[in-house]
């Protein structure tokens, strides 16, 4: 299997060393990256959009399809780890010989369970050393602070919705692992999470709706009117993290169970 | 920097990508592909960024402190949505990953190819 493995990896090599060989330097001015329309965005940008942040400007405005779709395919990667049976005995058959006569569950079964079905308080404590737990409760402060720093100063620096979920998400993750995850997961009301999970989703359809609205094309956002822009800029970029990192807490929490 | 007439970032890209090829059909443990998949991921995304660099370049921010030339704003955006994109590949595959485990009790494709 090995040389085989590496014939392939060497025929991909080298059409790709080939490919790179014929691009431009990476940092020249002149390259197309820098002279096609990503000239226009960074020329006309500011003007048209009322953003400062070019990036959030492409994201949010000028390929705001993209960046519906993108939220949409991670609220569907999240419906589909949903939707993969959980917790499901082993099938019968198996490495080992299957049991025979009564129906009684195989003994396997029992041991891969793991034990928080016996006592969910407990639940999937690893045992934590005295200095993480005391780290990571000292700075999950200032990690969720970073967080709502970086979404709501992303408009001047780099920064963002996304960055902030993933942020948001890391917080809520090391404090579940420290505290036991009832404890964290008690920090998000149970009748609020399948709209949180969707949230970013419908802030997308919201705000596309009221851009259908006021300029008449899907998404469009009112050229002149900077503070309508602003706003709805804001709703997605908030809608953004809070979707986002909700999401990806919830599924870091069905990988653990 | 260039090295025989190559960009030796690009060719940097280019390597790492070959070493997630590599892991991907080498390996035979499900997670281990799963990570070469990740490190082909990265490969891509540090091309993409790579390219939408210039020389002497700023964040594109248009606030005071900056001035032009500004990095290409495209790229970034397109990395964001490919992370993304990586993160719900990453996550499904690990969620099935995980079935697999609690299935047959092991994530060897060796091993599996034998049960009955």
């Amino acid at each position: 299997m090995r040389p085989w493995s590496l014939l392939l990896v060497l025929l991909v090599a080298l059409p790709l060393v080939a490919g790179v060989a014929t691009l431009p330097p990476h940092d020249a001015p002149d390259a197309p990256i820098h002279t096609q329309v990503g000239a226009r965005y960074l020329e006309r940008g500011v003007a048209e959009t009322g953003m400062k942040n070019m990036v959030t400007a492409v994201l949010l405005n000028y390929r705001g399809f993209d960046t519906f779709i993108e939220v949409v395919v991670i609220f569907t990667a999240l419906a589909a780890v949903l939707a993969l049976p959980r917790g499901s005995a082993p099938l019968p058959r198996g490495s080992r010989p299957p049991p025979t006569g009564t129906g009684t569950i195989p003994e396997d079964a029992s041991a891969r369970r793991p034990r928080e079905e016996e006592d969910p308080e407990v639940a999937s404590d690893v045992p934590v050393s005295p200095v993480v737990r005391f780290v990571v409760r000292l700075l999950a402060p200032f990690m969720a602070m970073f967080a709502l720093a970086m979404l709501f100063r992303g408009h001047i620096t780099p920064g963002g919705g996304f960055q902030a979920a993933a942020v948001l998400a890391a917080v809520f993750i090391a404090l579940g692992l420290v505290l036991g995850r009832n404890r964290a997961a008690q920090l998000v009301p149970v009748d609020w999470r399948p709209w949180l999970q969707g949230v970013a989703p419908l802030a997308f359809a919201l705000v596309a709706w009221v851009g259908w609205r006021l300029t008449g094309a899907f998404l469009g956002y009112p050229i002149h009117d900077h503070t309508v822009q602003e706003a709805m800029g804001f709703v997605l970029e908030i809608a953004i993290a809070v979707g986002g990192g909700v999401i990806l807490v919830r599924l870091f929490l069905e990988m653990e169970a | 920097m260039l090295l025989f007439g190559l960009d030796l970032d690009y060719v940097a890209v280019v390597v790492l990508f070959c070493v997630g090829l590599y892991m991907l059909v080498a390996k035979s443990n499900l997670l281990k592909k799963l990570l070469g998949l990740n490190v082909m991921e990265t490969a891509v995304f540090a091309f993409i960024v790579t390219a939408g660099m210039v020389e002497g370049g700023d964040p594109p921010i248009m606030v005071a402190g900056t001035s032009a030339p500004y990095a290409s704003p495209i790229p970034h955006a397109m990395v964001l949505t490919g992370i993304v994109v990586a993160v719900s590949v990453t996550a499904v595959a690990l969620a099935l990953i995980v079935q697999i485990h609690a299935h047959f009790g092991t994530i060897e494709i060796d091993e599996l190819k034998e049960l009955p």
